[in-house]
């Protein structure tokens, strides 16, 4: 409506100024609802129950103010939840981001056959997490599991990769760095697309050598998309793991696999602790808070925009 | 042609009106929701007026969610089925009307039929909360096919821990590099098993007598009887003579039995059925046995496990009423016989068992008997009747975790037990806060 052309129905309404100043909120109410009943109330819903201990049918409430979090931050069992997100976050976004960086390398080649390439390697993309996790656990039961298989056949690897420290954390994280690799190669892709042939040109010119030119050139020229995508897979790494583990481990062998995610689930839908879920969940909201706020506080200054 | 119409519509109404509608919700997956459904089927052929929607509504864990997610916005199921251990919190919940009131008021139900063994499991303070329906324990199955293969007698199963570690060690194969080729035996990682070889050597969990005579406190596993079922896990694993499982993964155990990767399993008695027919498919022949004990152990019995019907609170009166004749309909002995066949739940009835013997059903089904004669020649103590704490799943899951952590040598079998009964007694006073 920008350019004074407005519909009809404002004239309607009179005064074509007031309207104007109406007419956003107006337009914004359906969103807003739709936020507010399904974000904002039950988010402000959360912070309200993570002060209470409240019994499995919720008809018993009592106030505990901060004590939830204090019980939190002293069990054991919680901060090791804590470190393994950590390890498995970070593990996963350094190799996701890595392997889908020199794919995306060799997928800009040009070769003959890219598309199909392409489309299989965009598959895991379209599956939901829970599926890709019954794949891999597939993959690698002890029992019908072809890679296992041929892993304990060829190389003397015979292992449990469900049961055994460290190879269930190693199988989780294969798992999600699979799933989570197509896109970041569509970003690398479109972005790879984008650099100009002439800067390469000039560097061939210069003498400069592929391994210069993709590690000096290219990847400072995509850094914006490489903090864009770290963000977005810690954020897709901490929340939607909760697939992946549920169906390859169950968070085992002991809690070694538990996430603050598979924690939160375990604690709200297996052992009805609404109380102290509610607090892991403001505690994961705070932690979210912070990646967004690093985003868009650096993601405008620090990183190299062309 | 418009008023034909509208007089229909009517009609229609009305008479879908006449029904009394009831929810069923069960957490009976595979076959068994079509199962569930062909005998909610036969109750409404004699009960017309009655119409019974049956939901499955996934695992025992997902339907107390479900529950309690329905109770909150107010509009709960009329039966739901929840798991053995979930009945404190039920308890607590205050959401369900007891058994024990509407058969008080039926003249025409004799609750004297029910098995005292699976009677006494879901008694709490004398009073029956819910209705038995599925009821199993676990028992050993082998493989007799692959014990004779390895010069065992496949008419002696192991009796006792040290027999079972003996034959599992024996039936291990291994090939030229090391590699486990067939292994002993396994059971799914669940603290289920835990529990049954505490009551196997008469042992409880917890205190005030498992939480039978009072609130429990505190949890008191932390000994012996613990701790060599811990030790014999631990050295069955260790020596390779033992696959383990994901954490509660079932079916995974299943399937090493069935695909002859181990020798021996223990499970559920609600899977005679299915195992036996596998075997047949297999080609190799079933064994069925009862648990193992250690041979200094004092003589305990099994749990029942399984879930039961809960009658939810809060319907009019009517529809209560029609839920109560479903009730009775599910645990009258054409059903209980129906649901024993067809998956190896045994009946939670007594004249179920007899018009059974009398059909000569357990001599041609001899597992079925197994399962059956295991419950009945338990001892009946605190201790068997299993024990009643709120919070059992997460003790379900620290037990699971200790167990995990010991077998990774994170943990020495003395420690990994110190730790789940001191988390364990955490969990309860935690919940009992709220109680208080």
């Amino acid at each position: 409506m920008g350019d004074g052309q407005s519909p009809f129905i404002l004239t309607k309404w009179g005064d074509r100024r007031m309207s104007r100043k109406i007419l956003p909120y107006i337009l914004l109410i359906p969103t807003f609802i739709v936020i507010i009943t399904f974000i904002y109330w039950p988010a402000a819903y959360s912070f309200k129950l993570s002060m209470y201990r409240v019994s499995p049918f919720g008809n018993r409430m009592i106030f505990v103010g901060l004590k939830n979090f204090k019980k939190l931050f002293e069990d054991t069992q919680y901060l090791t939840a804590m470190k393994t997100t950590l390890i498995y976050v970070s593990v996963s976004v350094i190799i996701v981001i890595f392997l889908s960086f020199t794919i995306s390398l060799l997928l800009n080649m040009k070769v003959p056959g890219t598309p199909i390439y392409k489309a299989l390697i965009f598959i895991p993309y379209a599956i939901s997490p829970a599926i890709a996790g019954t794949l891999w656990a597939f993959l690698f039961n002890p029992v019908v599991g072809f890679v296992h298989y041929n892993l304990s056949h060829y190389f003397g690897i015979n292992v449990d990769w469900f049961t055994e420290k460290p190879y269930a954390l190693i199988l989780v994280i294969l798992t999600s760095v699979w799933k989570v690799m197509p896109f970041d190669i569509i970003f690398y892709l479109a972005g790879l697309q984008n650099i100009p042939e002439d800067v390469l040109e000039a560097a061939t010119l210069d003498g400069a050598s592929s391994w210069t030119k993709t590690w000096k050139i290219v990847f400072p020229l995509l850094s914006p998309i490489t903090f864009y995508l770290i963000i977005m897979n810690i954020i897709s790494f901490m929340f939607s793991s909760f697939a992946i583990i549920d169906v390859v481990t169950r968070g085992g062998p002991g809690d070694y696999t538990t996430t603050l995610i598979y924690r939160l689930y375990l604690d709200a839908f297996a052992f009805q602790k609404t109380g102290i879920a509610a607090a892991e969940s403001v505690i994961l909201f705070i932690i979210m808070a912070v990646v967004t706020f690093i985003y868009f506080y650096f993601g405008e200054r620090r990183v190299h925009y062309q | 042609m418009k008023k034909l119409l509208v007089v229909l519509l009517a009609v229609l109404v009305v008479l879908s009106f006449a029904k009394v509608q009831i929810q069923f919700w069960h957490a009976m997956g595979g076959n068994r929701i079509e199962l569930i459904q062909s005998m909610a089927d036969e109750f409404m052929k004699l009960h017309p007026d009655i119409e019974v929607k049956v939901q499955y509504t996934g695992s025992y864990r997902d339907t107390l969610n479900k529950l309690i997610a329905a109770v909150k916005a107010g509009n709960p199921p009329h039966i739901v089925q929840i798991y053995e251990i979930g009945t404190q919190v039920m308890i607590d919940g205050g959401i369900a009307i007891p058994m024990q009131d509407l058969i008080d008021k039926d003249k025409t139900f004799d609750i004297g039929k029910f098995m005292p063994q699976v009677l006494n499991y879901y008694k709490v303070n004398g009073k029956l909360y819910s209705m038995p329906f599925n009821s199993s324990n676990p028992i050993l199955y082998y493989n007799k096919t692959l014990f004779k293969k390895a010069g065992l007698d496949p008419n002696h199963p192991p009796r006792t821990f040290e027999e079972l570690l003996e034959y599992a060690k024996k039936l291990t194969v291994k090939d030229a590099n090391g590699n486990i080729v067939q292994a002993g035996i396994t059971w799914p990682l669940h603290a289920w098993f835990f529990e049954q070889f505490m009551a196997v050597q008469n042992a409880p969990l917890v205190d005030n007598n498992n939480g039978r005579t009072g609130r429990a406190t505190k949890a008191v596993f932390n000994h012996e009887a613990a701790l060599r079922f811990f030790k014999l896990w631990y050295e069955l694993t260790k020596s390779g003579a033992m696959i383990n499982t994901n954490k509660e993964d079932w079916d995974a155990a299943d399937q090493y039995f069935v695909s002859q990767k181990v020798a021996m399993l223990i499970t559920s008695t609600s899977d005679v059925a299915y195992l036996s027919k596998m075997a047949k498919e297999k080609g190799f022949e079933l064994g069925t046995a009862f648990l193992p004990r250690p041979k200094e152990a004092k003589s305990g019995g099994v749990i029942i496990g399984g879930a039961s019907l809960w009658l939810i609170g809060g319907h009019p009166d009517k529809e209560t009423q029609a839920a109560w004749e479903f009730i009775k309909f599910m645990a009258s002995p054409e059903m209980q016989i129906k649901w024993h066949t067809n998956t190896g739940y045994f009946p939670v009835r007594k004249d179920a068992v007899e018009m059974l013997l009398e059909r000569g059903y357990y001599a041609e089904n001899p597992h079925h008997l197994t399962a059956l004669l295991q419950l009945l020649l338990s001892n009946q103590t605190y201790n068997t009747r299993g024990a009643i704490i709120g919070p059992f799943p997460q003790i379900r899951d620290i037990i699971e975790t200790a167990i995990q952590r010991m077998l990774n040598d994170e943990m020495t079998p003395e420690e990994a037990l110190k730790w789940a009964e001191k988390e364990a007694t955490k969990a309860i006073k935690e919940y009992n806060e709220i109680y208080q």
